[in-house]
């Protein structure tokens, strides 16, 4: 009976996906036991064969060497390099002194008045409070650096990014270079682009603002090719039946309609340069960032919690200020605003004129002491409380030994290379085809031929590990969210703060409870990455539309029959881009962590940065870091796509 | 006919308008006959506009009448060089657009023709004045002259005070008013409407065609209409031109194609049409010549619908008295005439 039913059905070609979708996925698992068990058998493949590591580095450090001896001399540096050095550093000095000026009263002030005008009085007295506070734990030079450094980052991305936005837009051929380029750029943990820098510019303000720069300015460009493109055509028509030139046309017509959308494109690019504010310190950006970094690396975690601090109030002024502008609407106060304005204004150039500006130190006041202090305490009993076996120190033993530590021999030793190689051809080739995966096959072995495999190895166990954590976390509180708009409301300002604050600055509290090591970096990045995951599974199931609730409910499924037959399926495609941004999030992290004691790719890369013997090594690093997270892109988005129900023929 | 051409305002000669790569052999097939899906499989070409020839006299409203699809909206963007034409040439107020550089072409826009367009075109980043004012603005008036024009405008289309508010505030009529006031006030010779009306609600609609019907009385320009609505093109036309699939099946006076509707697509959309609502006296009334009125007859005016002057005919053999705005009698209503174009469309 069957086979009479089966012929007819293959004939006509109506062969329903799930039959081979279901018959592939067997077919790759199967291929990928039979290449465990084959490499296996034949023990003598491990990790991979040191002697076939291609030596990158030597040619690299001796790059740098050349570099650094031809500093002055050579016609690279003296006609083009050493200008737009001078040229940007004079810039972030010149913006710095300007700050300066102003009295140090003027910036409370100012911040208030600002955020009342945008966001209403609550946010301008907070604002006014917090911005404050930095002066009261005696950050105020410190904040200034970072400022400055900040506003010319933001400044050359913007007039970088607008017009390429606005090429990107008008010309196909640009679009089709610019947005891949972005793409990618936007993948790369922003700690890859320090060190081409390095390598170029040695260390300093300078090559930090560059890459800076470079991390921060895909969505200006995006969003500015994206807002021009949405213009409305018959407003376009409009303008052109009127007689306007094309420039008439982009500035009366096309720009003041995509400006809410530059508008937001100017707020991530912004928030994605705070973001860089410690990273960058690593190359000697100077600032806050700096701050944080010594003092995690002496651990004085009250040092650090006070200028992680002042980061993450800066981060969200930042952020509240840019998105406040587009749609401010002073209301009632307006009158009142405007006084207070000109108050201010006034108050400040007589401050100025005055040279008030250093902020007075008898209002001095430094909470480090108490947070060293309970840090302290929570080293002492919280890290085995009573020596009973139950604490931090315990549970981060518990989880480095039972998971990261097997899961990282697991992957570096005990499977063999050529099999893990395999295995991501097999599941290249099941999500997408053969183009993925001769990709993922070719970036593995260049993962072993730089030399990289078992940091690689190690870097990717301890992503696997957090994003494991952060999806068994993440995905439930999506589901109740998605089911109960109470607990979504009240989640989201504690989702948006995590999203807000720069990633680096997680490390600190973490580090106080868990110490050094590869379990701070884990939890960091888990904390870091939740919200994607929460959002993203939130937005996936209410998109499950609702007549399809109704007609599951009207079967008489239950809730948890509904929620595995029904919803999950239907949600599945944006579940897997969750997992993807989960991912690429958690790599980033996991690389910063690396600094405080994670180890694999991330400390090699730093050691680069840090010791002029070790660029080599640090460069090396910075590209398996390039290709991992490559690899884990696009297999994780060719696998929503195939997740996607198939569209209507 | 040379003379007409001579004066005509708008002339049209020959326009295609194929979108594809394949407009020579698209443009061949649809020459010997082809329909546009045939066309469309053969060669993944869509034929748009096929062969349109037409004029416009000074002061006439031509309005183009079709189905969506039918190629309409593409036509009026050849005739106005939003759209390039594949082939063929149109002339405005005396000029060639289609050997038009770029910089003559944008002279011509801002002097001599402005649009009207559907889903109203307005910028929501400026305020009403400064929407009105932008034709003016494009030609470099200063900022006090246009804004001063802009407000006139306003008054005249029925706007006097909310020129201050965002075209998002105002309601669907009174955005098309903005339209048609940031049109008017580049002062064109030419003024193309590409289904101006069509998102309005019919009682707003209705509103807005009397309106342009009084505002085109006193201002006398040239008009192309685009509609989809067989009996708003009955109400203001002097011409219509029915399209279908990017060719004119029939172009006439409304009575015309009333009377004779040139195949059974025109008669279609004859039949459903309410004729005695939509034609008024002036479009079925005879010259006076010298035929002696008689006091008792009854008099009604040049826009009275067939509907309300049919009752003065019904049982009576003389005719009815149309009169201009003066009362003085230009014409007479006979009722055979009347009869005769609703029955032709109602049997």
């Amino acid at each position: 009976m069957t086979v009479v039913e089966e012929a007819p059905r293959t004939a006509n070609g109506l062969r329903t996906a799930s039959d081979s979708r279901l018959a592939r996925f067997i077919l790759a698992i199967g291929t990928i036991v039979v290449l465990i068990l084959v490499f296996r058998l034949s023990t003598s493949f491990g990790v991979f064969p040191e002697s076939w590591d291609i030596g990158l580095a030597d040619p690299i450090d001796r790059a740098r060497r050349w570099l650094i001896s031809n500093q002055t001399s050579h016609w690279l540096y003296t006609v083009f390099l050493n200008p737009i050095t001078d040229a940007i550093d004079w810039g972030i000095r010149r913006l710095e002194s300007i700050l300066k000026w102003f009295p140090w009263y003027s910036y409370p002030l100012i911040t208030g008045v600002g955020l009342w005008w945008t966001r209403g009085r609550v946010a301008g007295v907070l604002g006014l409070a917090s911005v404050s506070l930095i002066g009261i734990i005696d950050l105020w030079e410190e904040s200034f650096a970072t400022l400055a450094l900040m506003g010319v980052s933001v400044l050359i991305s913007m007039i970088i990014g607008i017009p390429l936005g606005i090429a990107a837009w008008r010309s196909d051929a640009v679009a089709k270079v610019v947005r891949p380029t972005l793409d990618a750029m936007q993948t790369m943990p922003g700690f890859v682009y320090l060190i081409p820098f390095v390598l170029l510019f040695g260390v300093g303000r300078v090559p930090a603002l560059i890459s800076t720069v470079i991390f921060a300015l895909a969505p200006v460009v995006r969003l500015t090719e994206v807002g021009l493109r949405t213009v409305p055509q018959v407003t376009v028509e409009a303008s052109e039946m009127f007689g306007a030139t094309e420039r008439q046309t982009l500035r009366l017509v096309r720009l003041p309609q995509a400006r809410p959308a530059i508008f937001a494109g100017m707020n991530q690019t912004t928030m994605l340069a705070m973001s860089m504010v410690v990273i960058a310190a690593f190359i000697g950006a100077g600032g806050l960032g700096q701050v944080v970094l010594r003092a995690m690396q002496s651990i004085e975690v009250g040092q650090a919690s006070e200028a992680g601090i002042a980061i993450v109030i800066m981060a969200i002024i930042l952020d509240r200020f840019s998105t406040g502008i587009a749609t401010a609407d002073p209301g009632h106060d307006a009158l009142a605003l405007r006084w207070l304005a000109v108050a201010v204004t006034v108050a400040a150039v007589v401050g100025g004129l005055l040279g008030h500006n250093e902020f007075p130190e008898s209002l001095n006041w430094q909470f480090a002491p108490y947070v060293d202090d309970a840090t302290d305490w929570a080293r002492d009993n919280l890290y085995d409380i009573g020596g009973s076996g139950i604490g931090t120190g315990p549970f981060s033993d518990f989880v480095t030994l039972e998971f990261v530590t097997p899961l990282r021999e697991l992957l570096s030793s005990d499977i063999p290379w050529p099999a893990m190689i395999g295995i991501g051809v097999v599941l290249g080739l099941w999500a997408r085809g053969i183009r993925l995966a001769v990709g993922i096959g070719a970036a593995l072995f260049a993962i072993g031929f730089l030399g990289m495999w078992a940091l690689s190895m190690d870097t990717l166990a301890q992503t696997i590990v957090a994003v494991a954590i952060t999806l068994i976390i993440g995905v439930p509180v999506g589901i109740m969210t998605s089911h109960n708009d109470l607990l979504r409301t009240a989640l989201k300002p504690v989702l948006d703060f995590f999203q807000t604050i720069p990633s680096f600055v997680l490390l600190v509290p973490v580090i106080t409870l868990f110490h050094v090591g590869r379990i701070p970096g884990i939890i960091a990045s888990v904390i870091y990455a939740l919200p994607a995951a929460v959002h993203y599974t939130d937005l996936g199931l209410r998109r499950v539309p609702a007549e399809v609730h109704e007609a599951a409910e009207s079967f008489g499924a239950t809730r948890g029959q509904r929620l595995r037959r029904v919803e999950m399926p239907l949600a599945a495609p944006e579940l897997m881009v969750a997992v993807n941004q989960v991912i690429m999030l958690i790599l980033a992290m996991v690389v910063i962590a690396g600094l405080v004691g994670g180890g694999g790719l991330g400390l090699e890369a730093v050691r680069g940065l840090r010791r002029s013997d070790a660029v080599g090594r640090g460069f090396e690093a910075g590209i398996a870091i390039v290709l991992l997270a490559s690899i884990l892109d696009r297999l994780t988005r060719a696998i929503a796509d195939r997740l996607r129900p198939p569209a209507a023929v | 006919m040379d003379t007409a051409s001579e004066t005509a305002q708008v002339r049209v000669e020959g326009v295609w308008k194929v979108f594809g790569r394949k407009a020579r052999e698209a443009r061949a097939m649809a020459k010997a006959g082809a329909s546009r899906e045939e066309i469309q499989t053969a060669t993944g070409s869509v034929v748009a506009v096929r062969d349109i020839t037409f004029e416009v006299a000074p002061g006439e409203t031509f309005v183009v009448m079709g189905l969506s699809g039918s190629g309409k909206s593409t036509l009026i963007r050849c005739v106005s060089h939003l759209v390039k034409p594949t082939e063929g040439r149109v002339r405005l107020c005396g000029t060639e657009l289609t050997r038009a550089d770029s910089a003559t072409l944008r002279e011509l826009r801002r002097q001599k023709m402005a649009m009207v367009f559907q889903h109203f075109g307005l910028f929501p980043h400026r305020k009403v004045v400064d929407n009105v004012a932008y034709g003016l603005e494009v030609q470099g008036v200063d900022r006090q002259d246009r804004q001063d024009r802009a407000r006139e405008l306003l008054d005249t289309v029925g706007l006097e005070g909310w020129g201050d508010h965002y075209p998002q505030q105002l309601s669907g009529g009174m955005q098309q008013r903005v339209g048609l006031a940031r049109a008017l006030a580049v002062d064109p010779e030419v003024l193309f409407f590409d289904e101006p009306f069509s998102a309005l609600d019919p009682l707003i609609r209705r509103d807005m065609q009397d309106e342009l019907i009084d505002l085109q009385m006193k201002l006398q320009r040239t008009l192309v209409f685009i509609t989809h609505d067989f009996a708003e093109a009955l109400k203001l036309a002097d011409r219509i031109a029915i399209m279908n699939d990017g060719a004119f099946v029939q172009v006439g006076t409304p009575v015309e194609i009333l009377t004779n509707p040139a195949d059974d697509y025109v008669r279609a959309f004859t039949q459903d049409a309410p004729v005695a609502k939509v034609l008024q006296a002036c479009s079925l009334m005879r010259p006076l010549d010298g035929t002696a009125i008689d006091p008792g007859w009854p008099q009604v005016s040049m826009t009275t619908p067939l509907e309300t002057a049919l009752p003065h005919l019904l049982g009576s053999t003389s005719p009815v008295v149309v009169c201009d705005e003066d009362s003085t009698p230009v014409g007479l209503l006979h009722g055979d005439d009347v009869a005769g174009v609703i029955s032709e469309n109602r049997p």
